[in-house]
Parts: C-alpha cells; sequence; structure tokens
C-alpha cells in the first residue's frame, strides 16, 4: 500500500506540464540517438549535461532518463528493420530481422514495442518496491565496503563489455587515473596537470565522454565507409489474437530476467538481452522456431531490455555506486545537479525519488506512442546522409564542451581524448569501463583513504568486515574463473593447432 | 604489421609508467595519512601488472594485425583544432565553417555545396542556442 502512496506522491510530481514536456523530449531524442547510428547514450547525455545547467533539477534529471530508456526502444527499431546494431541491440538482429526478411516486419516492430512497455512497467514495480529496501542496506556499508563494492563492479563492467577481465580492468584503472588529473581535494597538491591551466580542476567528465564515445566513434565510422540504404518496406502493424497472445508469456519471462540482471553489478541491457534470448530457447513453446524469426525470439529480449534499463537505477539510487559506464554518467548528472545519489537519497529528495520513477512510466507510453503508431516517420531519420551528420555530430561535441566552463581549451582536450579513444578502438580496448572508473576514481580514493584512516592502515579491515569480506570472496572467485576459461582456452587453441599435424 | 595484442600490452605499460614515474614525484605519506602520491602510485603498479600480463598472453593468442586509417582521424583532429584557433581569435562562425568543410574530406564523398548548407544551418543553429537556451558563445 505505502507503494502505491509514494507512486501516487511521485505521479504529482512527474505530472506537471512541464515535466511532461522534459519527458517527452527525452524520449524523442532517445528514440533518435537509438537509431542513429555513431551515436549512443552515453555521447548522448554527455553532450545533454551541459545544456541541462539552466533546467530544474527535476525536468533535468527526468530528461536524461528519457534519453537512455529511449535509446533502447530506438534500438531495436534499427535493428529490427535494417539489422544495424547497437551496443544493446544485437540479438534483435537475429530473429527481429528474419521477420523482416519473412515480410512481418510490422508484427516484429509491435511485438517488439509491446515487449518492452511490458518489460518497462514491471521493471518500474521492482525498482519502486526494491530501492528504499535497499536504501536501508546501503546505510550499513563503511568505506571498506564501497571499495571493495566499486572494485567488484569494476571487474564485472570488464567481463561483461569486454569479455576478458585483464584488458576491461587495465581500462577501468586507466579511468581511474585519468580522474586523478587535478588538484588533490585532501592535500591541495596538483597532480599530473604539468602546469597546463585548463587541467587544473581536472580533465571535464563531458571531454573524456566525448572524445571516447563521440569522436572516436566518427572515425570509426568514416573508417568503415559504409552506406546504408534507408528501409522502404511495407509495415503492417497490427497483430492477430493469436499471435498477441504469443507475446506475453515471453514478454514477461523477459522482464523477470532483466529485471534481476539489471540490479546486478556489472549488468545492464546488454547482458539481459542475451539472458534472456537465452531463456526463451530453453523454456519457450516455440523453442525450435526461435533463430529464424519467430514472435518469441523478439519479445523476451526486448522486455529484458527495457526492464534491465529502469532497474539498474535501482544500485544508483539506493547504494549511490553506478553499475554501468551510462549509470556513472546519471551519477555524474546528479550531482551537479546537487543531488547526491545514495542510502539518503529517499529521506532527503523524495519527490526527486518518486518523481523520476513515476516519469518513467509516463516515458513508456510516450515510447509506445512514438514507437509503434508512428514508426514510420522515424524510419525517415535513415535518408539523412552520414555526411551531413558527422559534422553536426561533431559541432555539438564542440559546443557541449566549451559550454561547460565557457573555455575553448576544453575543446582541445575533448580533441585529445578522441585521438586516444581511437586509438583506443583500433586496438579493441572498450571504453565503457574507463568511463566508469573515471566516474568512480575520485570516490574510490575518497573511500580508500578514509578506510585506511579507520583502520589505522591495515589492508585486514577488507576481509574482517563482513560485507566487504563476501565482495572480495566474489572476486576471487570471478579471477579464478577467468583464469580457468583462459588456460583451458589456450589449450584448446593449442591443440587444434596440432591436429592438422598429424597424418591423416 | 605489428600485433594487436602485443601493441596494447605496449600502451598499457606505457601509460602505468607514465603516471607511476609521475606518482613518484608527489609525497607518499603512509598508509594511514596517505599523501597525494600514494593512490595514483598503487593504481599505477597494478595497470603495470596487467600490461605484464597482456604482453606475456599476446604470446599464446593468435595474433591479430592492427590497422589504422590515419587520413580519417587527421583530418577531424585538424579540423577541431582550427575550430579552436579560429573562434579564439577570428570568430565562431568562421570556426564553424572550417570544422564542416575539413571535417567533410573525410567522408565518402564530399561536395562545397552540401558543406555549405550544413554550415549555414549549424550558425542558425548556435544563434538558437545563444537566444534561447542562454549559451555564452561568441559566435562574431
Amino acid at each position: 500500500m505505502e507503494m502505491l502512496q509514494n507512486l501516487a506522491f511521485g505521479f504529482e510530481h512527474a505530472l506537471t506540464i512541464q515535466n511532461l514536456a522534459y519527458c517527452a523530449l527525452g524520449c524523442v531524442v532517445g528514440t533518435v540517438i537509438g537509431l542513429l547510428p555513431g551515436l549512443g547514450p552515453l555521447a548522448t547525455i554527455s553532450l545533454l549535461l551541459p545544456l541541462t545547467y539552466s533546467i530544474p533539477t527535476d525536468s533535468a534529471l527526468i530528461m536524461l532518463a528519457g534519453i537512455y530508456y529511449g535509446a533502447q526502444y530506438g534500438d531495436s527499431v534499427s535493428a529490427i528493420t535494417m539489422k544495424i546494431p547497437h551496443a544493446s541491440s544485437i540479438v534483435a538482429c537475429i530473429d527481429g530481422y528474419q521477420m523482416t526478411l519473412k515480410g512481418k516486419t510490422g508484427l516484429a516492430l509491435f511485438t517488439a514495442g509491446v515487449s518492452s512497455f511490458i518489460g518497462g512497467t514491471v521493471a518500474i514495480v521492482v525498482l519502486a518496491s526494491l530501492a528504499p529496501t535497499l536504501g536501508q542496506v546501503g546505510l550499513l556499508f563503511g568505506p571498506a565496503d564501497y571499495c571493495a563494492l566499486m572494485l567488484l563492479g569494476f571487474m564485472c563492467v570488464s567481463i561483461v563489455t569486454t569479455g576478458s577481465l585483464v584488458s576491461g580492468l587495465a581500462m577501468c584503472l586507466i579511468g581511474v587515473l585519468l580522474g586523478q588529473i587535478g588538484t588533490d581535494v585532501e592535500t591541495g597538491v596538483q597532480r599530473f596537470t604539468f602546469n597546463i591551466h585548463a587541467l587544473i580542476d581536472g580533465v571535464s567528465l563531458v571531454s573524456v565522454a566525448l572524445g571516447c564515445f563521440g569522436i572516436a566513434e566518427i572515425a570509426k565510422n568514416l573508417d568503415a565507409r559504409e552506406e546504408r540504404t534507408p528501409f522502404n518496406g511495407k509495415i503492417h502493424l497490427m497483430p492477430t489474437w493469436g499471435e498477441f497472445k504469443r507475446i506475453i508469456p515471453s514478454a514477461l519471462r523477459g522482464s523477470a530476467v532483466g529485471s534481476l540482471l539489471g540490479i546486478l553489478p556489472g549488468g545492464g541491457p546488454t547482458i539481459a538481452q542475451f539472458a534472456a534470448y537465452a531463456v526463451d530457447k530453453k523454456v519457450s513453446k516455440y523453442r525450435d522456431e526461435i533463430g529464424s524469426g519467430c514472435i518469441e525470439g523478439v519479445a523476451g529480449q526486448a522486455a529484458a531490455d527495457e526492464a534491465a534499463a529502469r532497474t539498474s537505477f535501482i544500485p544508483l539510487m539506493s547504494l549511490g555506486i553506478p553499475e554501468n559506464a551510462v549509470m556513472a554518467l546519471m551519477m555524474a548528472a546528479f550531482i551537479i545537479k546537487g543531488v547526491q545519489p545514495g542510502p539518503n537519497m529517499l529521506s532527503k529528495h523524495p519527490d526527486l525519488f518518486w518523481g523520476l520513477v513515476a516519469s518513467m512510466w509516463i516515458g513508456n507510453c510516450f515510447l509506445l506512442i512514438l514507437n509503434v503508431p508512428l514508426v514510420r516517420f522515424w524510419l525517415s531519420v535513415f535518408k539523412i546522409p552520414y555526411n551531413v551528420l558527422f559534422p553536426s555530430i561533431l559541432f555539438f561535441c564542440c559546443i557541449g564542451t566549451y559550454s561547460v566552463n565557457n573555455n575553448l581549451d576544453d575543446v582541445i582536450v575533448t580533441a585529445a581524448f578522441g585521438c586516444l579513444g581511437y586509438m583506443f578502438m583500433r586496438l579493441s580496448m572498450d571504453p565503457a569501463p574507463l568511463m566508469l572508473g573515471f566516474i568512480l576514481g575520485p570516490m574510490l580514493e575518497e573511500y580508500f583513504r578514509r578506510a585506511m584512516i579507520l583502520s589505522r592502515g591495515s589492508f585486514e579491515v577488507f576481509v574482517t568486515r563482513p560485507i566487504s569480506a563476501t565482495l572480495i570472496a566474489l572476486m576471487v572467485l570471478l579471477v579464478a574463473g577467468q583464469l580457468f576459461f583462459t588456460v583451458r582456452g589456450i589449450r584448446a587453441g593449442r591443440r587444434s593447432d596440432l591436429e592438422p599435424a598429424q597424418p591423416v | 604489421m605489428p600485433n594487436q595484442h602485443l601493441a596494447r600490452g605496449i600502451l598499457l605499460a606505457a601509460i602505468a609508467l607514465a603516471f607511476g614515474l609521475g606518482a613518484l614525484r608527489y609525497n607518499m605519506g603512509s598508509l594511514v595519512h596517505a599523501g597525494p602520491g600514494l593512490f595514483p602510485l598503487l593504481l599505477s603498479g597494478l595497470l603495470l601488472v596487467l600490461a605484464l600480463i597482456t604482453i606475456v598472453q599476446s604470446r599464446f593468442l593468435e595474433a591479430e594485425p592492427l590497422d589504422f586509417n590515419l587520413k580519417n582521424i587527421a583530418l577531424i583532429m585538424l579540423a577541431l583544432g582550427g575550430f579552436v584557433i579560429i573562434s579564439e581569435y577570428v570568430a565562431m562562425i568562421f570556426g564553424i565553417a572550417f570544422l564542416v568543410f575539413v571535417a567533410s574530406l573525410a567522408g565518402s564523398s564530399h561536395s562545397w555545396k552540401r558543406s555549405l548548407q550544413v554550415t549555414v544551418a549549424l550558425i542558425v543553429v548556435a544563434f538558437i542556442f545563444q537566444k534561447f537556451l542562454g549559451l555564452h558563445l561568441r559566435l562574431i
């Protein structure tokens, strides 16, 4: 009952004309960037961060959240119609595109839209009921526990995004090191600034994000030189009753999987959709058809995708620790707006918390309208050639970084990170963990110092406190698991090298 | 072609050494009262370990060639650099024009007419930003 009351309270805040307008704006922008190649939610949120300075706190956060979950919807549209994979819609390319080849584009889009709606709704119920409880748990966390939690988050993100603990963790560490640039808060010493004026306050978050995700991505797309033909097929949206009935169970399964995986550290939409697809392949009544373009192959993953995008707000808002790079950026947005996400957020800013939760459901409705009846309109976005698009994106990157401090030097820093990001990309090093490390870095250092002061300089504190000991044990398991798979992989590789040498 | 895995390890090691040696210049303090240099030193030590693992691993993994296309990234860097210099010393609208025209050279096809259209459109957008969002752009 209390939850309903809280949600009603949230709707009161979310249903003002201003907040509705920003929510709609966020959803529209999110859908567009989800559709377009070369501009993900990370780059867009950091691009819009400086523009939200003049907007009230709740509206700004509602809009930024809308961009994030809106992009998940848009992603699946471009995946289904044109097989353009974004980071979060790789799975939608499998069955969704198969359905397009069969001429069932409309059905696939309808399925994805409705399942996303179901997934989002389920996730909001989970969010509203779980976040306050987890917030209580968050109060038990000491500095050492926070350190351990962040390190565990680094490891999980590394494994999930890059598949390799070593290279992902290395990127996290580079991020943390980049976060060290600037004035040390505790001693006032300038670190790694080389007496450059622009670096005294540290590297701005917007520079790192736009450099590594905006500019580097453009260079990569230009290297690929792919011209995409816009989708011109017919779209028949309304399904039959029999088809509609097939959507529901699969979408509900996907919602459950997505909600769960969204909460875990390192989780999020990408891993959730793979898991949901795998679950559907195991338990669905129509499992034999999955892979050749059937409803279940689209519904489950779309629901999981959307559910995970929302439940990933839970760790951020209850513990104050973001679990993936996009959430880290959201945390930065919260802090810029003067709100410290964490266990105290619910008691200090209940209007903001519940307003945001309620706005997610409103955004869900907007997105359903935007992506099902109006989908034809969005597909015309693809008629903009990339040669027009990319100079414009570069321009927005420049304006975005410039307006943080009204300083042109920041644009140079962004360009430098673009160069670095391109190098990372060419070396197949994923910049997402770097982003997480960069944002969490200063916090990690602060908690580490506090933990060391409290324990009088002894590392024992990490294993004697039950919470951090559990987290450390999980880390050891992860490392052991990774080691096992690496060694097995190398052995298998050697064996296959040897085989052809044997006489037949 | 250099091996991608090895190049990755070397890049990581270089970053670790750069930050680690830099950190040595700062006061270490003790674990109880950490100085400014301690935390970066710990981190770069860890990064160096990971770099060494990557280098060792590269001997076991199949080599993947490294391909760079210097032209596109160089053009983009030139466009951004020019934008900053022209905006600083002349005016931002010329900076925008430079940005669009130089960056367009990296595209799959480029026409002066289209670049001009994009430039005009972006300058209009910039004026809108200045007027309605209150951004402090020194356009002229």
